[in-house]
């Protein structure tokens, strides 16, 4: 019997999205989005592979992940940020201002079922609006670009996640607020938050920085390198259960829903910290390029010793950003007993930080100690090598990433994208119409 | 007892909307929860079926204490003044009401002939005029299982045609107990057995029509001249 109620449910629900003008002009939208995005991808890919005889970049250079999906798939995240709430926020408020939702309460099924069912389709919303990002891998095949799928599933887990982020933020927001209007107003605000967050958290350190690394660009931007980190998941998800928790919450009928929100909010706060203790992280894509070469972390595994680094430079500061992004996270990966301090917390290092110290980097192995001032790859594991009295790997017999170049010009997907895509919009728009009659 | 409410009170802020609101009802047959606008029938009839939260008071039925949350199973409450699913058709709307509330399957098709919304099955239900989204909101009532049904002002909004028809179609209802919110005293004897009056919050009294005259000390009179007195 339940089952049979949730698949009425479902199909009411699907019924709802379909009966959604914001759905349709979002379909509509993500075709030319998706389209145009695409078209300039491959023709500035096409011109650094030496489209027509002009000079072409190095091929290492060249992965279909940074030049083509990355910047196609780009159209989501603005859809994801911008568009989609509004259909989300759309399905529960009207439940809100027409009063049906005082029959939904009445329903034989618990409300969570009814929520999730909302949830369920918007995700199915989400994957119909895919058809033109997953049509432009097909287009890039037929061009024979290279396809690497570790690393496009993983960019398609991380636009699915910012998606799911976002239903969960819109869903709360049409829950806590009185009608679609509100619920916009605070969807809105909690994205151009996420935004301030980041802009103020950049380079800062520190836990806001870690907070500035869990907003829902932030998150999606690991999945863009090719990494899938569990923990960014796990924050991401905590978050989406906490935006369904709190709409649960505010469409019972309860008199504190604040002191149940809080008790809520406290939960997720002690669940985020505890998820910065999940190490595993994945490097999936195809040129490696978040991880070292695997001869130096077989050796780097050897070192038994846990390594202290002390590193005096402040959060502005580029060598900073340098070291952290292409020294550190890699050597986190790999070595389970590292430990860095930053001292240099300066906000104006560069100028206030003057001391004959500034610029050093300590580093520490069994109370042998080390300095160096490099921020460069080699010259940092050649350190960590004499410090820890390791022998270095003698050849790196790994491949180099050969580069996927490819002169092709984007046939055929103007046509799909800017006429064949509105025009198919469109009939199925007509069709559901006449259907629903 | 059949369903006995003790002591509800709800307020917004320092406006109390509902002080103290006790009252009993018996198994089967009509009752009318009868005041002018503003009374709190409304407030009223969602605390009761659970989906607005009171700052007092329970809910007993059969004698047993329901919970806010558990009241759907004993009862089911018809709001007044709203549009659910306006885009989805009528026929739609129903066939799912009857399929979530597992309803046999030619319910229905019952209700629309009864109440004549036969020609609006297609018709999506934003488009309905007032009187049909009255009978199409009663349909979507009458397909619910529960023992007792709420419905709010029933009959607001219905021609006099419709009104005598609806009323026809309640009193054929005889497997559950009906509690309906009017402010039309006229409607109000007419189709209910019991009376329950309640003015600014408060219950001023309840019981058949000679009950309420006889606490009025009115020999003879109305409705309208019994709630004057009373209140």
């Amino acid at each position: 019997m339940l089952s049979l109620r949730i698949r009425w449910l479902l199909e009411h629900e699907f019924r709802q999205l379909l009966a959604a003008r914001p759905f349709w002009l979002l379909l509509l939208l993500i075709g030319p989005l998706v389209g145009q995005a695409f078209i300039t991808a491959v023709e500035a890919y096409a011109e650094a592979s030496g489209i027509g005889g002009g000079p072409s970049a190095l091929a290492q250079g060249l992965s279909p992940l940074d030049g083509i999906f990355v910047p196609s798939f780009g159209a989501y995240d603005l859809a994801a940020t911008l568009l989609f709430p509004f259909v989300a926020i759309r399905l529960i408020s009207s439940e809100k201002e027409s009063g049906s939702w005082k029959l939904l309460l009445q329903a034989p099924v618990d409300l969570s079922i009814v929520l999730l069912s909302k949830c369920l389709v918007l995700m199915t919303g989400w994957l119909i609006i895919w058809i033109p990002g997953l049509v432009a891998i097909g287009f890039w095949a037929s061009y024979g670009g290279s396809i690497y799928w570790p690393e496009i599933l993983n960019l398609l887990a991380g636009h699915l996640l910012r998606a799911i982020l976002s239903t969960a933020v819109a869903i709360a927001a049409g829950a806590i607020t009185k009608n679609a209007a509100s619920a916009a107003i605070l969807t809105l605000t909690f994205t151009v938050g996420a935004w301030v967050l980041e802009f103020v958290a950049a380079g800062r350190g520190g836990w806001l920085e870690w907070l500035a690394s869990n907003t829902p660009t932030s998150a999606l931007r690991f999945f863009e390198q090719g990494l899938c980190q569990v923990s960014t998941i796990t924050v991401c998800l905590s978050l989406a259960a906490f935006g369904f928790v709190l709409a649960r919450l505010w469409m019972l009928p309860l008199r504190r829903p604040w002191f149940h929100t809080s008790i809520g909010a406290i939960a997720l706060a002690l669940g985020m910290i505890a998820s910065t203790r999940i190490r595993p992280i994945w490097d999936l894509s195809e040129n490696r390029r978040n991880s070292l070469p695997l001869a130096d972390a077989e050796a780097l595994s050897r070192i038994g010793a846990p390594l202290h680094m002390k590193v005096n430079l402040a959060p502005e500061d580029p060598r900073r950003t340098d070291l952290d992004r292409n020294v550190i996270a890699k050597l986190r990966r790999t070595l389970l007993r590292l430990t860095v301090e930053y001292i240099a917390h300066s906000q104006a290092g560069l100028f206030e930080a003057a001391g004959s110290h500034y610029g050093e980097i300590w580093y520490e192995v069994d109370a042998r100690k080390q300095m160096s001032r490099s921020t460069t790859e080699p010259i940092v594991l050649g350190v960590i090598y004499q410090l820890a009295q390791v022998i270095p790997p003698a050849s790196r017999d790994e491949k180099d990433y050969p580069g996927h170049p490819l002169a092709a010009r984007p046939n055929g997907a103007a046509w799909f994208y800017y006429l064949a895509w509105p025009c198919l919009v469109g009939l199925a728009f007509w069709l559901v119409s006449k259907g629903r009659k | 007892m059949f369903l006995e409410a003790r002591s509800i009170c709800k307020a917004y802020g320092p406006r109390v909307v509902l002080d103290g609101v006790s009252f009993t009802i018996l198994e089967g047959g009509i009752t009318g929860l009868i005041g002018p606008n503003g009374a709190g029938k409304t407030t009223l009839f969602e605390a009761l079926a659970g989906v607005l939260p009171v700052d007092s008071g329970q809910a007993l039925f059969r004698g047993q204490p329901v919970r806010a949350r558990d009241r759907k199973a004993v009862l089911s409450y018809m709001p007044d003044g709203i549009q659910p699913w306006a885009d989805q058709p009528v026929g739609w709307l129903l066939r799912f009401y009857s399929g979530l509330h597992g309803a046999p399957p030619h319910r229905a098709e019952q209700l629309i002939e009864a109440l004549q919304l036969g020609d609006f099955r297609a018709a999506r239900a934003g488009s309905l005029s007032k009187g049909e989204w009255k009978r199409f909101l009663l349909a979507m009532s009458l397909l619910t299982p529960q023992p007792l049904l709420l419905l709010d002002e029933p009959f607001d909004g219905l021609d006099f045609r419709q009104t005598q028809e609806v009323m026809g179609l309640l009193k054929t209802v005889r497997d559950r107990t009906l509690l309906l919110s009017i402010h039309q005293l006229n409607d109000a004897t007419r189709v209910c057995s019991n009376l329950i009056l309640l003015s600014r919050g408060r219950i001023v009294g309840a019981g058949t029509l000679e009950d309420l005259r006889g606490k009025a000390n009115l020999e003879s009179g109305g409705l309208e001249e019994i709630f004057l007195a009373l209140t």
